[in-house]
């Protein structure tokens, strides 16, 4: 029963964030910190680096997780992935900057650099980051009604509640927010 | 994205049940065919899918944020006062431990060491955003696994009704909220029937229950019913 539990409590872990549960999401992320940071500081990294690349690193384990690209095979899984990713993207950053130090790399030497980007890039990362940048300048009652809805996953009805207004107005104003959300994105396109 | 391809708000909403999985199996196949022979209708799904994709990217990202500012500094400026430092907090945390610990160690009878010990909840069953049979009892099995007895029980009580499954797990969310009377009314009725397939977990969490309760003989009577492998340590324990 104790390896189950182990591994139920995973999936567990898992559903929740999918839910985007944020109790979970805040425990998960702040208890996976300090073993990132110590990697990071022991080689040759400031604390911004461990912010920065742990974030990354958080953000692509919940993608990755939420696409079922992932399953966990023990009691530590997810911990361990998120460190895995959090690993490769400071490499990654290390490799850049050598990169602008050396000047020939050996064939040799580029296939092993290659082998260990395990973590696939996301194909339409580019996209993503326009939504992303147009929603981060959405005007603010936009934003927080998006963000309850789509992230927060609350119903209309918890909104219109929670507001103090009907709950059609509520799904009348999601949508027109989404039309100015996809307006912005159109336009940074072109 | 095509700026000509305007999108309903009827559209809008039939995404998001598509993207949330809460359609009916009826509306999803339309759903799929449609997505099948239209690629302008594709394009149209993969960008309302940005978006809120973008949008809950964005979110998470800014709350990491917020989260972020909760990691207590571990390392200050100088190395050298941030070891001492960190020695003295880590040797005051390990006083503070062992007090505490040795105080529960004294303080707390034998038995319920023992139930502490054993006693780990149920993990519950699988919950899916599509079950649409049972409903209410799967709805009430997220809040059971998310630690949220008291609803979790108000909402099976409320079905009828009752069979093993319900009774087992009615049992366990109230052992877990610390109701070993009513736990053992429920349970009790879980292991009347012999086919019942979480048998032998029905017996162990009696068992732990009437150890809570503190009637040994029941729980060692309880125990020895489930070949459970924490059910025969904790008997081996008990004798």
């Amino acid at each position: 029963m104790g390896e189950a539990y182990k591994i139920n409590h995973q999936l567990q872990l898992i559903t929740a964030i999918k839910d985007n549960n944020s109790i979970a999401l805040k425990e998960f992320y702040t208890s996976n910190y300090p073993k990132v940071e110590a990697l990071i500081l022991k080689n040759s990294g400031s604390q911004e680096h461990a912010k920065d690349v742990y974030q990354e690193a958080f953000i692509s384990m919940w993608n990755n997780v939420r696409n079922e690209l992932f399953t966990p095979q023990n009691d530590s899984a997810l911990q361990g992935y998120l460190y895995q990713i959090a690993k490769n993207k400071w490499m990654d950053v290390l490799r850049s900057k050598r990169f602008k130090t050396t000047q020939s790399l050996t064939e040799e030497r580029t296939l092993f650099l290659k082998q260990d980007d395990t973590i696939e890039e996301d194909t339409y990362d580019e996209k993503l980051n326009i939504t992303m940048t147009a929603f981060k300048d959405l005007g603010q009652p936009c934003k927080d009604l998006l963000k309850t809805f789509y992230f927060e996953k609350k119903s209309l009805r918890e909104i219109a509640l929670h507001l103090n207004i009907e709950e059609t107005s509520v799904r009348n104003k999601k949508y027109r927010c989404m039309e100015k959300l996809r307006a912005i994105v159109l336009a940074s396109k072109s | 994205m095509k700026d000509n391809s305007n999108i309903s708000q009827e559209l809008l909403e039939t995404i998001e049940r598509y993207y949330n999985d809460t359609m009916s199996k009826q509306e999803r196949l339309d759903f799929e065919l449609r997505l099948d022979e239209s690629p302008e209708f594709r394009t149209q799904v993969e960008d309302i899918k940005t978006l809120i994709l973008g949008i809950e990217n964005q979110s998470l990202k800014e709350q990491l944020d917020v989260f972020h500012k909760d990691i207590p500094t571990t390392h200050s400026e100088t190395p050298m006062a941030s070891g001492v430092f960190t020695f003295r907090k880590l040797a005051a945390a390990v006083v503070i431990l062992l007090a505490v610990t040795g105080f529960w160690w004294f303080s707390t009878p034998q038995n319920d060491k023992l139930y502490s010990k054993y006693f780990t909840p149920d993990p519950g069953l699988p919950t899916t955003m599509s079950s649409h049979s049972n409903y209410d009892f799967y709805e009430a099995m997220v809040n059971y696994k998310q630690g949220d007895y008291q609803t979790a029980i108000a909402k099976w009580d409320a079905i009828q009704p009752k069979n093993d499954t319900l009774n087992y797990f009615l049992g366990v969310a109230y052992l877990a909220d610390k109701n070993e009377t009513k736990a053992i009314g429920f349970l009790n009725e879980a292991t009347q029937n012999t086919d019942f397939p979480l048998l032998n977990d029905a017996y162990y969490y009696l068992g732990l229950a009437y150890l809570k309760d503190g009637n040994i003989d029941f729980a060692k009577k309880n125990l020895q019913k489930s070949s459970n492998e924490n059910s025969k340590k904790l008997l081996e324990k008990l004798n």
